[in-house]
Parts: C-alpha cells; structure tokens; sequence
C-alpha cells in the first residue's frame, strides 16, 4: 500500500493520520540535497512593504489616476514615451516638429497649453524632470529606455499637495522596474520607417547589491516633411544596496546625448533656419531608505541633473531687408543659443501609519535651479532659482466605507515667495468595489524662466556710429504671480465582475493664467539702440477660465484573453475674463477617444488593436487648427521561449489606414509608418 | 471515520515492541531563540494547569553542551529545531523523542537517516496543512479563482496534495517550477498573471531572505496578494498567513506529552492543531482589499475547518 502519511498529514486540518508503513516510501524518496531547518519557515525576513512603499489603492486615493503598466506599454506598441499617454482620459498628444526647443511631442491634459506644454510634472523614480526654462519635458532626452519602465500612474489633475511644484494640470509619475526583478541580459532592437534603435541591458546581482544597465542607440528620422531628426546615446543604470534589514541604498546614474535637427524654412526664414544642434544631459540620484518601525518609513534622496543644448543658428543674409549700406559687415547674425540648466534637489520624507486607520506622509525639501541661457535671459550669467517647500498628507478611514484625505504643500520661491496649496477629498464605498469621490484641490504654477525672465533679442552693428538695431522678442518684466487652479470634482470608481470602470465629472477654476501679450509701448529702449519694428511681448498674468468636463476610463475583460480599455473625455473651456482671443476654447479638442483591444490567441502570439480619435483642436503658442483625428494601430506579437533564450518578435504599424492628418500644428503631417521589434532574454 | 479507524489499527499493529513510559521530560533548544523560551514557558505553564506535577522537565541548550546526554529512560526528550532533533535522534533508541519546530521534509529526512521507528519518534511539524492555507485564502478573498504555486526541489513533492487541496475549496492551483534561481522571477510573473493571489509553500531555494523583497514587490506591482507561512512574511508584505505560536504548539505538545505517558508510545507526527492568522491591514489597504480582524477571521476559518473536518469523516 502506497502511502504519504507525512506527506498527506498536510492535507489534514487537524486529523491525525499516521500510518506505519511510511518508513517504505521515505526510504525511496531523495531527499534534498538541502536540509530545510526552522529557519525557512519562521525566520526573519526584512521589512519590504513598508508603509512608503505601499502606495493608497484607487479606490482611496484623493485623486482620479490611471496606472500604465509594463504589459499595456508593449500592447500599445508605442515606441515614443509620450505615446502612452494617449490612453489616458483627457490627456491630448501631439507629435510636433517645432523650430526651437519644442520639437518634442506637446502632452497636455484639458488643453491650455502651448507647445512647451509646461504645468504638469514629470517624476522619473521621484526625480522631477520638467525643465525650469519652460516647464515641460524634451521627452526624447530623457536617458530612459521604454523597457525599463514597470508602470506609469498619472494623476489627473492637480495635487501639488503630494507631488510638489509644477502638479498643476496633473502627474506623470514614472517608475523603473526594480533591477532584483530582470533577466541577466536583454537584447532590444527596433527597425522601421524612419526608425532604428537597439538597447542592451545587463542586471545582476552581487551579494546585497543588485544592479541594472541599460545602454542604446535611438535614431528616429521623424516626420518626412520636416528637419527634425533625433539621435541618441543613452546609457542608464540603477542599483539598490541592502544595507541591512532597516536600512536601503538606491542610486542612479543616466546619461543622454546626441544630435537634433531643428529649424524650418517654412516658420523661420531668417533667424533659426535649419541646423543641428547637439544635447547633453546627464543626471545622478542617491537615496537612503530607513524602516524605522513597522509603521514608519524614512527616505532621504538627493539628485543632481544637468542638461545641455548646444545650438548655433546663423541667419540669411539680412542686408536685403534695411536699406543699403546700413548694416555693418557681418550682415548675417550668429545666434548662440545655447541652454545649460542644472537642478540640485535634496528631499526628505517620513512615512507612517499612526494607527490602522490613519497614515500619513510629510516632508520638505530644498532645490536650486541654475539656469545659463545666454538668448533667452540676455546674459551670460548663470541665474540660480531657490525653491523650499513642506507637504504633508494623512489618509484617515474613518470607517470602512468612508476614508477622508488632506494634504497641502507651502513652497517657498525666489520667483513668487510664499504660497500654499492645499486638497481635500472624502471617498464613499457603499460596498468594497465601488466609490463615489468628492473632491477639491487647489495648486499654483509658478511662472518658469520664460515666463520670468524672458529677455530674447538680436542685435546687428550698423555703418551709423553708436547706433546698433535691435529687434527685441521678448522682454519680461518680473513680478508675474503664480497661475491657480481650483479644481473640484465628483468621481465614481466601480468594478462588476470583468468591468471595471473609473468616472468623473470636473470643475476647473484657472485664474492669473500666464500668457505673453505684445507690449511694446512699454519697452524702453536702451540708449545706443534703436528698435526696428516688431511685437516686445512679456508674460503677465491675463487670462482666467472655467474648464468643465467628464471623463471616463473602463477596462473590461471581455473573453479570458481579451480585453478592452476604453477612454472617453469631453473637456469645454470657458473664458472668464473679457478681452481674451477666444483661444483657450478651442486649445483643447472638445472629444477625445482611446482605445486599446489586446487578444492573447495561445502561449506564443498575442495581437492589439489601439484607436485615438482627437475632436478638431487648435493649441496655444505655435499650434494650428488641426481637423478631427482618427488613428489605429495594430500590433502582432509572437513570443518564444528555447530554454536558455526567451523573447518576442512584434510588428507594428501606425496608423494603418493611413488617414492623413495633422497634428499640433498644420506642418505635422503623419502617415502610416511600420515597425519590426524584436527582443531577447538570456 | 472509516479511515481514522484504519489509521488507528494500523499504528496498534506496527506499535513498536520496546516501548517505556516516562516520568520526566527532557526540552533540547537548538538555540535560545526567543521563540524556543518562549515554547518552554508555555510548556511548563500549560502542565502546572494540568496539575500533571510527576512529570520533571528538564532545559538543555545544545550549544552549551557538548554532547547531548540524557537519562536512559524515563525521559521524554522533546527537540525543539532542527538540530535538536537531529542530536536527539542519535539518543538510544529506546527514548521516545518528539520534535518541535520541525519542517516536515526534515523530519522525514531524519526519520529515515536515524532508523528510528515511528512511537518514539514523532513531532508537531511547523508545516501548516495546504487546506488550512486554502481556507484562509477563501476567507479573504472569497472570488478568488486561480491561486499560484511556486515549486522548488523540496516542495515539489507536494504538488499533488496541492492541487487536491485546491479542489476542495475550488481554487484552481497553478504551479511553477524552480529549478534554478535565475527563472524565480519571470516565473512568479508569468504565474501572477493568471491568478487572483500567490500561496507561497516553504522551500529554502524560493521563499529566503533574499528573495523575499523581489518576490513581494513583483507581487504587489502586479496588484496580487501574497499568502505567507509565517508572522514574518506578513511583516514583509504577504497579506496573511496562518501559523502557530510557542504557546499554541507548547499546548498541543503537552497534551501529546500527557497522552503518551503511561503507554510510552508517541502518536504520528502531527501537524499544528491550534493556530492563529495573523493579517497585514497596511497591505489589505493598498491592494483595496476588505479585511476582518484577526480574531474575527480565525473564527470564520475555525468555523469551516470543522465543517470540512465533518465532512471528512463522513
């Protein structure tokens, strides 16, 4: 009689079950090699979900959020970061080929801004990477490597209170995959219109040191129409020490550089043609995490980053446009528009939970921005930006169905001094899957450089003595207040089986809104100049708005391997102030659709399908009317798995009934485009 | 009830010959782990409650002798560890030796190396019955469909019993093998996606100190909770486990202790019969996860293990 009386006794709640003849079968069994002691069952195991690391569920947190993960990213097949973000209710993205610094992808969420898209903040790991010129992300110069991200979450809306200066309109909080979680080595390469790129990435682990490097090459031509190439080196690497069980090590290390082509003739034929400018950015990040009791957390990060623009431009000829003999020789211009910012941040937080129902994080931190933009500022000194805030946040459940939060941010700036940006929300939950949210949250935005500082100008030498023409841009005059919003809103969460669905309706109150009004008549010409003619704009605060909307985000698993996300917005801004051009209306589309139809067929080939329908928008700054957007994508991936390599080879392809259409702007025309991805671990 | 029977017959038959009661109790600590004091407090506490004032217990620490001696007979020597259990086995044969904190595998493993027979040689092994692991997972998360399994060389033995224990309660077991530390964390990937919550299983190779912040993390960045074995995985982010404390197991090895007394003859090895569920509320809420207090939980649990134990017999 075959028997597993030991082994069986593990099937019985408390039956005792013993049989004698055991000792047949034992003797049979091969032991392991290892003997298992008490010690794999009751020994110690460090602290890993420490109340830091746990973040609030969606269903208590203050805030309307959509996380991103890894597996919706590869679904997508996007291949730009900012891609992404058009699975978010409410965000719009636009592929924009712009003349200086904004040949970037314009993300904005409920419209308002230009294509410098500058009030949202972008975390990457905790580290803030909007830059202090114009308050927006250069997506592409970000050293990160899209396979490296394990998820995104973007608050929607602001929430300064937990996310410091800058969560205006909203959130994007990037977090890299922990390096203890990957494969040895991973091969990546993608080939495909006007695209190639390949990355290798190397994890490991030695003693309490794990580590990851990721390294590549990025070479996107862009749009066909327009100069605005991209190549990039990157390089980025993280590494955790476990010092003990209480105490952690993080650093970072990332580098990004390489050429940019920008200018066109079409928008700028005299002053910015087309040229290659080279970019230089690396940054550098520490953190300490201390687990000081079972309910209480404390982090202390440091990082530096630095980012570099070298950008030369050389103007036509300008003699043909002042009469003759009036300018001095040379009679083009050298513009040297070079950028160097760096940010030091130092920040430190304390997480706990003072009892079951009630936790709580505060902190403070300190920045410097240092900013050396010798066109923009018209200097050559390096300016330096202070900023010190303390936040603080407490969730409290006060019962079951009903959990309060609050939280607010006090920042202290050179550009605006003292300010304080508070939120409150109470989250409902008539059962565990469904929540009804009544919130209100309040941020400032405080002016960036451009919006501070701005002094743009050429100047050419003429044959007259002491006379010098000047054409003066831009020309700021200070003391511009920080943008506010008010935003209020009532969502829903809810899941019903395989249907999960998140809603909300909001109320936006936007005043002090920031915006570059001609005022000339204003501008004092220095002595020896004289001004040729031309708009001097300088920043104010002009302009306020109500931006009402609903948006809706649902996932629903329609067979076991299918599943569908589904976004919807509709976002209508109303000016609030007389005297406005009538531009923030329509600087968001009114409709906006995503959605993403992923199908797992067997253990090798999965397919998506991903649609973005835009309403006609026309954006801020340098956007044009662009007509109704409807864009699908599909993707068709097969994995393999040969013991000692694993990977996937996908194909995309872009906009597969390649529709014609502009984005941002009328000169970003985007067609069909095709990719072949293939990726390897080993 | 047919089968109890049989059990019972079956351990009269094979009772072996040379069989002595005992009048003292001999306690091996492995070491003076906290745990282990605390197992001989609640010892001796719970036997002055049973007024049992003839059995003498005896505390011997293995790293303060250096051979283990104990009284040739009279004694019951129980071992509390792994290596008090291997010095212990190597006593005379004669002395009925139970062991406390033993991992299943390891007492078979000893049972096996030292010869010994079963009725005096026993013990409550640390391991918790996969049904009571199952229960607690029904209990907290009564949707839950799919629960993964990782497997590796010592726990694969059990994959069997797993899955039937699954059945019991209708959750369907999915199982990965782990043949080398490398696949550990695709593995648990692969396995997270296709189930509502991760069991872990106790195997030195899968579940370590070194392990446990990727594993916890992987799960909780997949959103799955990680059903533990142990206070300290639920301190490190499992959302609950079962166990049993010093002074649950301290209680059933003296009623073992008591009941074995006159006839000298051990009962099979047994598993933990008292336990305790003990949840990690902080994680219960970041994952939304509605939570009854412990005491609460480990009632409802006690409630269905009698229910299914009647079942059982019938």
């Amino acid at each position: 009689m075959i028997n597993k009386a030991y082994v069986t006794l593990l099937m019985l709640p408390a039956v005792f079950c013993g049989q004698a003849s055991i000792a047949e079968e034992l003797t049979q069994k091969t032991s392991s090699s290892q003997i298992v002691t008490e010690d794999d069952y009751i020994g110690d195991v460090p602290k890993v979900l420490s109340v830091s690391r746990l973040s609030q569920s969606l269903a208590d947190s203050p805030s309307a959020v959509t996380v991103i993960d890894r597996e919706t990213i590869r679904a997508a097949g996007v291949v730009d970061l900012p891609e992404v973000f058009r699975l978010v209710p409410g965000f719009y993205v636009g592929t924009n080929a712009g003349y200086v610094h904004n040949t970037n992808h314009a993300v904005s969420y409920h419209g308002m801004t230009t294509a410098y898209s500058g009030a949202m903040q972008v975390l990457i790991n905790g580290r803030s990477v909007y830059s202090p010129l114009y308050g927006g992300v250069q997506w592409s110069e970000l050293p990160i490597a899209i396979a490296d991200i394990e998820r995104i979450e973007i608050t929607r809306g602001p929430n300064a209170a937990s996310y410091g200066a800058n969560s205006f309109f909203g959130v994007i909080n990037i977090i890299t995959q922990s390096p203890d979680s990957l494969p040895a080595n991973s091969i990546l390469a993608t080939h495909g219109n006007g695209r190639n790129e390949a990355f290798y990435r190397h994890a490991g682990k030695v003693n309490a040191l794990s580590y990851r490097i990721t390294t590549g090459y990025r070479e996107d031509d862009g749009l066909s129409n327009r100069n605005d190439f991209k190549r990039t080196r990157l390089l980025n690497a993280q590494a955790d020490y476990q010092l003990n069980d209480k105490n952690s090590l993080e650093f970072e290390f990332g580098l990004a550089e390489g050429a940019r082509g920008e200018g066109n003739i079409n928008e700028d034929p005299i002053l910015f043609l087309p040229r290659t400018k080279q970019i230089n950015n690396h940054y550098e990040l520490m953190r300490w995490r201390h687990n000081i009791s079972d309910d209480s957390d404390f982090s202390l990060q440091a990082y530096h980053s630095f980012d570099r623009s070298d950008d030369k431009s050389t103007s036509v000829d300008l003699s043909p446009l002042f009469p003759p003999g009036l300018l001095a020789v040379p009679t083009n211009i050298l513009v040297k528009n070079e950028v160097e910012t760096q940010r030091y941040d130092i920040e430190a937080q304390h997480n706990f939970a003072l009892s079951k129902t009630v936790r709580a994080v505060w902190g403070g931190s300190v920045r410097q921005d240092s900013m050396q933009a010798p066109h923009y500022l018209g200097t050559n000194k390096t300016d330096y930006f202070d900023l010190q805030r303390l936040f603080g946040h407490a969730e409290w459940q006060a019962h079951e169905k009903l959990v309060f939060n609050a939280g607010a941010m006090m920042e202290h700036n050179d550009f605006t001094g003292t300010d304080i940006s508070p939120r409150v929300s109470i989250n409902i939950k008539p059962t565990p899957n469904h929540t009804i949210r009544i919130g209100a949250s309040s941020a400032l935005r405080t002016p960036n450089y451009l919006e501070e500082k701005f002094n743009r100008s050429v100047t050419a030498p003429t044959l007259i003595p002491n006379v010098t023409l000047l054409r003066q841009f831009y020309a700021d005059r200070g003391n511009v207040h920080p943008e506010q919003i008010v935003s209020r809103e009532i969502g829903y969460l809810g899941r019903v089986g395989r249907f999960s669905l998140d809603t909300r309706v909001f109320h936006d109150t936007i005043t002090d809104h920031i915006r570059f009004r001609n005022r000339r008549a204003n501008f004092v010409t220095p002595p020896g100049f004289v001004l040729v003619p031309g708009d001097v704009e300088s920043a104010l605060n002009d302009g306020s708005a109500t931006i009402d909307g609903f948006e809706a985000q649902a996932k629903w698993q329609l067979f076991a391997k299918t599943n569908l996300l589904f976004n919807y917005a509709h976002v209508h801004i109303r000016e609030t102030q007389d005297g406005l051009e009538k531009n923030y209306i329509k600087s968001m589309p009114s409709n906006t659709i995503s959605a993403l139809l992923t199908h797992r067929f067997d253990q090798h080939w999965d397919a998506s399908f991903a649609y973005y329908q835009t309403s006609k928008a026309t954006m801020l700054g340098d956007g044009d009317p662009v007509d109704l957007i409807r864009r699908s994508d599909v993707r068709l991936a097969r994995k393999f798995n040969s013991g000692r390599w694993n990977g996937e080879i996908s194909a995309v392809v872009e906009n597969l009934f390649n529709e014609r259409y502009e984005e941002f702007a009328d000169y970003n025309t985007l067609k069909r485009r095709g990719r072949l991805n293939v990726s390897l671990n080993f | 009830m047919h089968r109890l029977l049989h059990c019972a017959l079956a351990l009269s038959f094979f009772a072996p010959c040379f069989v002595y009661a005992y009048t003292g109790v001999t306690i091996v600590l492995s070491a003076p782990t906290l745990m282990n004091q605390e197992f001989v407090e609640h010892f001796k506490a719970e036997l002055a409650t049973k007024k049992n004032l003839n059995l003498k217990v005896k505390v011997i620490d293995l790293q303060e002798v250096e051979k283990l001696v104990v009284a040739d007979s009279g004694e019951l020597v129980i071992a509390l560890g792994v290596n008090a259990l291997q010095a212990s086995s190597k006593l005379k044969m004669t002395t009925p030796v139970m062991g406390v904190f033993t991992p299943l595998p390891t007492f078979n493993d000893l049972l096996e190396t030292s010869k010994r027979d079963l009725g005096n040689f026993s013990a409550i092994v640390l391991d918790q019955p996969y049904t009571r692991q199952m229960l607690i997972i029904k209990a907290v998360l009564p949707e839950a469909k799919n629960v993964g399994v990782l497997l590796g060389a010592t726990s694969s033995q059990y994959e069997e019993l797993l899955k039937e224990a699954g059945e019991k309660h209708g959750l369907n077991v999915l199982e990965e093998h782990i043949t080398q530390e490398a696949d550990l964390i695709p593995k648990l990937k692969k396995t997270l996606e296709a189930t509502d919550a991760l069991m872990a299983i106790p195997d030195p190779l899968i579940y370590n100190r070194e392990t446990a912040q990727p594993i916890l993390l992987t799960s909780y960045r997949h959103q799955k909770p990680v059903f533990g074995y142990s206070q300290s995985y639920v301190r490190a982010g499992a959302l609950a486990a079962v166990y049993s404390s010093a002074k649950q197991i301290a209680r059933q090895a003296v009623e073992i202790t008591l009941r074995a007394q006159t006839s000298g003859v051990l009962p099979p090895p047994q598993i933990p019969k008292y336990f305790s569920v003990m949840v990690n509320t902080q994680v219960a809420r970041s994952l939304n996860i509605p939570l009854m207090d412990e005491e609460e939980l480990q009632k409802k649990m006690l409630r269905l293990e009698t229910m299914q134990n009647e079942e059982y017999r019938h």
